[in-house]
Formats: structure tokens, C-alpha cells, sequence
């Protein structure tokens, strides 16, 4: 006989807590899902503002230890005001576009080209390890002798900072690209450029671009060392002449500045993200 | 940190001239001081006085922190961590005396006529293009390690000395001597001034040429300088006193022996200084460097006032520091004889 | 176009895979290729597709490609391998953009193979945008772009709920009824053997060999789930495989 279980069957509901009427079973599951919070960057930021500004102000940061956030934000307003913030951003970010572009393109096509060819692989991901861990910084004396002391040897620094972390990670995009979706490409008998067009670099553009990400936070943090060379003007250098001078106000001035970079930079690539990667969830 | 509860008060009192006689009343036990140095040769008068037991018998248990550049033991000496040590006026070192953590309290080297002093250099291929003076500047570039270096000032000075506008120069920031040193033996930089035997190599290698000397354009230059932290120079006057006292006689023996050549220690010297400079050079090489590169040194620290008024006036005309800054808020004069 | 399996065998290494399978595809039936998951089935299959080289045996194709046909071998996979970054009509399109057509002729048989399958209002989802047995469809309707002579499914319903499988069949049934194709199907249900395959080759265990070739007369449009005609079938494949399927589970995947 089947047993009618009907919606309204007694449930031996559980009324106190002892092991008579049962324990509701405890949760277990949540976190580990990171969910969106607009204003606690925002706070935070402020909070510590206020708190190093309050710290000066009151003497319990010297003035050998941190500027104040006020001076530091009228340093800013003056460099506007006087028009040197963008005789020293203009040249930057020259150097920045023109260096991250070379190394970012030729990153991308060397890594692609090792994702593709056996031989290219077994010769340049050696040669690519042997040269990430290169402190390009510590190359600079040999930069200016292969490249001298004008632009050539900043873009170059700033090109060779770039190109190795975005050959890592294209190569590793492409690897990781769905072998599936390359087999049914063959299958439908695409050619071998439809393929790398069509698939392989759609595929891999997600990876390509979450790279970018990284080089271009290392393209500008060697913008600093790339104008520690020649620089008359330039963020880097400002910051260096900051530094020497120990102008502490001006050396924030100037890393806010590139902070305000990093930023921007980490926008623009959410926005190519949203736009190229639309189809992803 | 020590406090010293007698705070006997040596004010005014000029511990320069014969300090190599003067025998300061020892402390109970050696006080520790912790002694900024760069390893080179302008820094001879500490290793000496360390060596020759100076700083011992002033009373002072001395150790050596050693530094890359002068920037960052400027920034140790005001923070503390450092008690004392001689730096070129820079832009830094004024800034920190304009926070009033820094002071700078005797000379060190000095320019004088006659003496081996810093050499101004042109790259082969601006002399060969008519760059064989300094009144022939105008339009070239001047290699220096940073905005508001020593270097800065001199290339600035020696340009207006020579009737040319110093703006017309173009100084390149190379951060390191040793990048200033390439830029100019590959023409990337036209103009240079050094001291003499880092000058004295380029040239006799035929890597650049001399077109000048400092001496000439900056007579009485005070380079470098001794310089502690405000504190240091306010209320632990004995000790400074004693440490002003020891480099003293580490100045004067380096004087004697290896500007003046009065003395015949030259080659005990060298062996004392190569301790500590040219660590990498057999002591033959490393002793003629040594004697090639002997500036004099302020007898008895004794400060050329006139002269750092002058540096003074230049770093705040070429807005490298910001405000007011007088002679006073860098300079405590009370230790020292104006030279 | 007819295709013959001569004498093929492979191995992976010191793992045999297949061993001497030899088969005919006539044109315009569906073969069935049944067997315990790890018995080769896909290899096999990649093999008749040409994605793969077999160490022993040759494959055959003999006659014309039909008329229009612009690959005449052609797959549908399990896991649809659509790409994610194109519409339904651009992953159809994918297929045909490397032959030269002219663009109306092309986007006239995108249409034509978007209503074959009734996913004509999909034509500019993603495929994220789809349900499981969409994407299949749109999957089946990129192959049938290409106007292929063999079709060949590998286990192209495994992924789907049985629901959207019924549903599926039915669909498949429904476009060889109207236009009946050629097509090598492989699967490890013998449900739907039964309803998809004219003839059913039923390979043993690793290295596969065929035990048997069962053939149902039954027309695929009266097949019905359930019937007793091809319950009986489905009872003697399983006969056949149970032992297989049992020892091969007990197998040591690398051994
Ligand atoms: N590329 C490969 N390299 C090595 N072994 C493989 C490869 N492809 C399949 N195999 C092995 O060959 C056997 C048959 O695989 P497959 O054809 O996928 O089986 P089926 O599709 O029947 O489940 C399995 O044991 C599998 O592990
Ligand atoms: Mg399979």
C-alpha cells in the first residue's frame, strides 16, 4: 500500500532544544563568496586619511615620518594650478603608453607563438623564466649605453618591464584555452589562421587581458625607475627630485599621482573587459 | 640613548684650533656613537681618528655605519640612528634642517686654491665640438646625481662664474656617480665637475678631458660638512664637542701627511684609510688614489659660513627648497671657528 | 557516401585501445557504436573523423559527397563545443565562414538550419544565455549547416537531463525522417540505441572488439520508449555488455 503523505501530515515540530524534540541543524555554509561592498573602500581610505592627518597634527607622527594629508593635498592643488602637473604627467604617460604598448604587443605575440609552436616553446619559456626574475632596474646602466640617456632607454626599460609577465600570461591563457573547442574547429575543417583567430584568441583574451592587468601596474611602477635616468620632467622623476630633496609633501604629491594612475589603468581595463568579454556570465 | 645627567655646557668654547692637543676630561665609561660613513676618501679624517685611537681618548665608543649616498645617512642622522657623520649641503640636508631634526655643526672639505680640488670635465666629444672651458656651457648638458646635489650647485655656480646663464644648461639627473661616469664617457652627457681622482682617471684614460677647476669658479667651497641631529647638537655638547674634536685630529693628520706633506706617515695613513676605502685594490694602487684624491680639509672643522650662505641663497633662488630658510636654522655655529 | 572501417587498432601507449574493428557504414542509416565507458568508442570515432590516426587499419570513404556538401565528415560533440563568445547564429556560422559563399546564401542557410531545429528566436542568445538541450541544438544545426555526408555524435545527450534527451531524440528522429542522413552515433545508453540506430555494433571492453552487430527493422519514426520489440533488443545488448561493463569497472584506469 502506498501512503498518502499529505501537506498537512503531523510534523513533530521541534519545540525547545533538548535531544527529546531534536536540534536544528546548524549552518555551515556562506563565505568563501566574496560579494560587492561599494562604500568599505571608500571608508577605509578615508579613515586612514584622517587618522595619519590626525596623527601629524597632533605630533604623534613626526614630520620625519609622514607629511601631512592636507599639505600633501595642497601640494597637489598647487602642481595643478601651476600647470607642472601636467608638464611632468604629459611626458609619463608617453613613456608609459609607448613603452607598455611595445612590450604588451610583442609579449602578446611572443606568447601566443609559444602557446602555437613546439619549437618557439621549448626555446623562449626557458629563456623567458631566465629573464622575469631580472631586476630591470638593475639593467638601467646597461639601458642607457644600448639605448642612451634619452626616451629610447625608458621606453625600453618600461618595454622590457611589460613584455615578460605578459608573455607568461598569454602563453597560459592559450594553453588554457577548451582543446574541445579547437578539435571541433579542425573538425569543421577551418583553416589553421581561422582557428587562431576565431578560437584560439577569443579564447585566450581573458587571460591575455587579466594579465595586462599586472604589466601594466609593473609598466608604471618602472616609469619611476625609467626616469630615475635623464628625466628632467616626469613623475618618476619628480619623485626622485622629491625624494633627494626629502620634500616629503611633493614625494606623496607625486606617488598619489601614480596611484591615481593605477587606478585609472585598472578602470579602463574593467571597461575593455566588460566590452570584449560580454559573453562571460 | 645615553643622557648625560652632568650636561656640562662647552658653549662657545672653539674646540677647533689644537684640539689635537686637547686633552677632554673622559667620561666615566666611553659613550657608544654610532659614526655615518661613505668609503671614500673624504671620510679618511673618522677612519683615522677611529685607528689612531682619537675618538677613544675623546671619551667616544665609536661604530661605523656605512652608506651607499650621502641622502640616506643624512635622513639617519636626523632620524637618530646615526650620531654623526660629514655630508656635502644638498637640498635633503636642508630640508631636514628646515624640520629642525638636522644640524649641521663643523666643515669637512674645503676647496682652496692650489690644492687637488674637484676638476670640471667635458665629454670627448663636446671638447672636440669647442667645449674647452666652462665659458663655453652654455647649451650643453651638465651631469648630475639629482636635483639639488652638490653637483647641481657647482655646475649651476661654475656656469654663472664663467658669465654664462646657468638656465642654459641642461642638467641631466643620473641618480648614481657611477651612471654620471658612463653618461659622460659616451657623450650622452656634455659636462661634469668631480673630485679629483675620479677626474684624474677619466682623464688620464682619456676617457673625458678637464676644461677647469672648481677652485677657480667656487674659491673656498665648503663642500661637505659635519652635520648631527638637532638633538645631538642642543643637549649632548660634550659628546659632540669630543667628536668634532677627535675628526679634528684625523683631519689634521690627513692634512699634514697627504695635502701638505709635511708629515711622513703618508703610507701609514693609506694603510689605515684602505682599510676602509678601495677595499678591492691592492694597497700600492689604493695608496696612490688615495694621495691623488687628498682634498684638504677644514683644519679644526672650522666652517666656511660665507660660503654655505652662498649655497643657502642658490638652493632658494632655484626653488629647490621650499619657505624660509636662514644660516641659523642649519647651522649651529656655537662648536665651531669660521674659517 | 559510404564509409568502411578496415581492420583498425590502437593503442595509448602499452594500453591497447581497439583491436581489429572492421565495419560498414552505409549511407543513409545510423549506426550505433554501444560499449562500457573506456572500451575506445570516441577514439573510434575521432578515427572515422580524421581528428585522429590509427596505428593499425584504415578508413574508407567511398562514393560522392551529396550534393552542396561542404564537410562531408562532420561532429557533434558531448559537450556541444560552442564557443562561448558567439551568438547561436555565429556559432553556426563559424562553419560555413571559411568556404566561399556568398553572404545571403550563407545567412540563408544559417535560417534554414536555425528553424530545422526551432531555434530560430535564439539566433542572437549566447550560449550561456541557453539551456543544455539548446546548445545541443545549436550544435546539431552547426553541423547540418555544413550539409555533411556522415554525422558523427559522440554521446551527444550524455550531458542532458533525461527529460531533454526524450525531447532530443524525438528532434533527431524527426530530422531523418524529412531528410535522412548517414551518421555514426555514439553512445553508452542502450536506450537510445535502440531508438536512433538501424544497426547497433556493440564493442567489447578495453582494447575494444566488436561482439556483436544487432539490426532493428523497426523504421525510426514508430520506435516508441517502452515498446516491447525494442525492450527486447535493449535486454539483449545489456546481456552482452552487463559482464563487460562489470569487469571493465573493475579495471584499473592506467593499468
Ligand atoms: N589521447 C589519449 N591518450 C592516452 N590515452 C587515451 C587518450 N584518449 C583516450 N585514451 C584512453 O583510451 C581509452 C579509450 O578512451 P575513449 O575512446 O575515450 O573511451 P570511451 O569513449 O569508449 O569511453 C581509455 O582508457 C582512455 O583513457
Ligand atoms: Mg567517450
Amino acid at each position: 500500500m502506498l501512503e498518502r503523505v499529505t501537506a498537512t501530515a503531523p510534523v513533530r515540530a521541534a519545540q525547545g532544544t533538548g535531544p527529546e524534540q531534536g536540534r536544528e541543524v546548524p549552518f555551515r555554509g556562506g563565505g568563501f563568496r566574496p560579494g560587492q561592498r561599494r562604500w568599505v573602500a571608500p571608508v577605509l581610505f578615508v579613515v586612514l586619511i584622517a587618522l595619519v592627518e590626525a596623527g601629524t597634527r597632533s605630533g604623534v607622527i613626526s614630520n620625519l615620518t609622514l607629511p601631512r594629508p592636507s599639505d600633501v593635498f595642497a601640494t597637489l592643488v598647487d602642481l595643478a594650478r601651476s600647470g607642472l602637473l601636467w608638464k611632468h604627467l604629459a611626458p609619463s604617460l608617453g613613456r608609459l603608453v609607448v613603452g607598455a604598448s611595445i612590450g604588451a604587443g610583442l609579449g602578446i605575440l611572443v606568447g601566443v607563438m609559444i602557446g602555437l609552436f613546439t619549437l618557439v616553446r621549448a626555446g623562449l619559456v626557458p629563456l623567458v623564466a631566465a629573464l622575469f626574475p631580472i631586476p630591470k632596474i638593475a639593467l638601467l646602466p646597461l639601458f642607457v649605453i644600448w639605448f642612451g640617456i634619452d626616451e629610447a632607454s625608458k621606453y625600453a626599460l618600461i618595454a622590457f618591464g611589460t613584455f615578460t609577465p605578459t608573455v607568461v600570461a598569454t602563453y597560459g591563457a592559450v594553453d588554457g584555452v577548451d582543446r574541445t573547442l579547437i578539435r571541433m574547429g579542425q573538425s569543421f575543417g577551418l583553416t589553421w589562421l581561422s582557428i587562431v583567430r576565431k578560437i584560439v584568441l577569443p579564447g585566450a583574451l581573458p587571460g591575455i587581458l587579466s594579465g595586462l592587468r599586472v604589466s601594466l601596474a609593473i609598466a608604471i611602477i618602472l616609469l619611476v625607475a625609467a626616469e630615475m635616468l635623464g628625466a628632467e620632467y616626469g613623475i618618476g622623476a619628480y619623485i626622485l627630485e622629491a625624494g633627494a630633496l626629502y620634500d616629503l609633501e611633493r614625494l606623496f604629491a607625486g606617488v598619489t599621482v601614480l596611484s591615481v594612475l593605477g587606478l585609472v589603468v585598472s578602470f579602463l581595463i574593467g571597461r575593455v573587459e566588460r566590452l570584449l568579454l560580454a559573453w562571460r556570465a | 640613548m645615553t643622557t648625560l645627567s652632568r650636561r656640562r655646557l662647552l658653549g662657545g668654547i672653539g674646540v677647533a684650533a689644537g684640539a689635537a692637543g686637547l686633552g677632554l676630561p673622559a667620561f666615566a665609561a666611553a659613550s657608544k656613537v654610532n659614526v655615518g660613513a661613505l668609503r671614500l676618501v673624504s671620510h679618511a679624517p673618522s677612519f683615522i681618528a677611529l685607528e689612531r685611537g682619537y675618538f677613544e681618548e675623546a671619551g667616544l665608543d665609536v661604530e661605523f655605519s656605512f652608506f651607499q649616498a650621502a641622502q640616506p645617512m643624512a635622513v639617519a642622522i636626523a632620524s637618530g640612528d646615526v650620531g654623526y657623520g660629514a655630508t656635502a649641503i644638498t637640498g635633503g640636508l636642508i630640508s631636514l634642517a628646515q624640520k629642525g631634526v638636522a644640524k649641521v655643526i663643523g666643515g669637512a672639505l674645503r676647496e682652496e686654491k692650489g690644492i687637488p680640488g674637484q676638476v670640471i670635465l667635458a665629454s670627448n666629444a663636446a671638447y672636440d665640438a669647442g667645449l674647452t672651458e666652462p665659458a663655453a656651457l652654455g647649451g650643453h648638458s651638465f651631469g648630475v646625481t639629482t636635483a639639488g646635489s652638490s653637483f647641481h650647485y657647482m655646475g649651476s655656480r661654475v656656469a654663472s662664474a664663467a658669465g654664462v646663464d646657468p638656465a642654459e644648461l641642461q642638467f641631466r639627473p643620473l641618480q648614481k656617480v657611477g651612471a654620471v661616469i658612463g653618461a659622460l664617457k659616451s657623450g650622452q652627457v656634455d659636462a661634469w665637475s668631480i673630485v679629483p681622482n675620479i677626474a684624474g682617471s677619466l682623464v688620464n684614460s682619456g676617457a673625458a678631458k678637464q676644461i677647469g677647476l672648481i677652485a677657480d669658479y667656487i674659491p673656498d667651497y665648503q663642500v661637505t660638512t659635519l652635520m648631527c641631529s638637532a638633538t645631538n647638537a642642543a643637549e649632548e655638547r660634550e659628546k659632540t664637542a669630543a667628536f668634532i674634536a677627535a675628526f679634528a685630529r684625523g683631519a689634521a693628520d690627513f692634512n699634514a701627511a697627504l695635502v701638505d706633506r709635511t708629515a711622513d706617515d703618508a703610507d701609514e695613513l693609506a694603510a689605515i684609510i684602505h682599510k676602509y676605502v678601495y677595499e678591492d685594490d691592492t694597497p700600492e694602487v689604493a695608496a696612490k688614489k688615495i694621495a691623488a684624491g687628498a682634498m684638504r680639509l677644514s683644519p679644526g672643522c672650522a666652517l666656511d659660513l660665507a660660503s654655505v650662505e652662498d649655497q643657502l641663497g642658490w638652493f632658494t633662488s632655484e626653488g629647490l627648497i621650499r619657505g624660509e630658510v636662514s644660516t641659523e636654522m642649519l647651522v649651529d655655529t656655537s662648536y665651531v671657528d669660521a674659517a | 557516401m559510404d564509409l568502411s572501417l578496415l581492420d583498425i587498432g590502437h593503442s595509448y601507449g602499452q594500453t591497447r585501445v581497439l583491436e581489429g574493428i572492421s565495419l560498414e557504414i552505409p549511407a543513409g542509416q545510423v549506426l550505433c557504436i554501444v560499449g562500457p565507458s573506456g572500451c575506445g568508442k570516441s577514439t573510434l570515432l575521432r578515427m572515422i573523423g580524421g581528428l585522429e590516426r590509427p596505428a593499425q587499419g584504415r578508413v574508407m570513404t567511398r562514393g560522392a559527397a551529396p550534393e552542396g556538401c561542404l564537410n562531408p565528415l562532420t561532429f557533434v560533440f558531448q559537450d556541444f563545443a560552442l564557443l562561448p563568445w558567439r551568438t547561436v547564429a555565429g556559432n553556426v556560422s563559424l562553419a560555413l565562414e571559411d568556404h566561399r559563399l556568398a553572404r545571403a546564401r550563407r545567412e540563408a542557410v544559417i535560417a534554414d538550419v536555425l528553424s530545422r531545429t526551432r531555434l530560430s528566436d535564439f539566433a542572437d542568445a549566447l550560449p550561456r544565455q541557453l539551456s543544455g538541450g539548446m546548445r545541443q541544438r545549436v550544435a546539431i544545426a552547426r553541423a547540418l549547416a555544413v550539409n555533411p555526408a556522415v554525422m558523427l555524435l559522440d554521446e551527444p545527450l550524455s550531458a542532458l537531463d533525461a527529460q531533454t534527451r526524450e525531447l532530443l531524440m524525438e528532434d533527431l528522429v524527426g530530422l531523418w525522417s524529412r531528410a535522412p542522413f548517414t551518421a555514426v552515433y555514439v553512445t553508452h545508453n542502450l536506450a537510445e540505441a535502440v531508438r536512433l540506430g538501424h544497426r547497433i555494433a556493440v564493442l567489447s571492453r578495453r582494447p575494444g572488439r566488436i561482439r556483436e552487430i544487432v539490426e532493428i527493422d523497426t523504421p525510426l519514426a514508430e520506435r516508441r520508449t517502452g515498446e516491447a520489440g525494442l525492450e527486447r533488443v535493449q535486454a539483449h545488448l545489456w546481456e552482452l555488455m552487463r559482464e563487460e561493463a562489470r569487469a571493465a569497472d573493475a579495471e584499473l584506469i592506467d593499468a
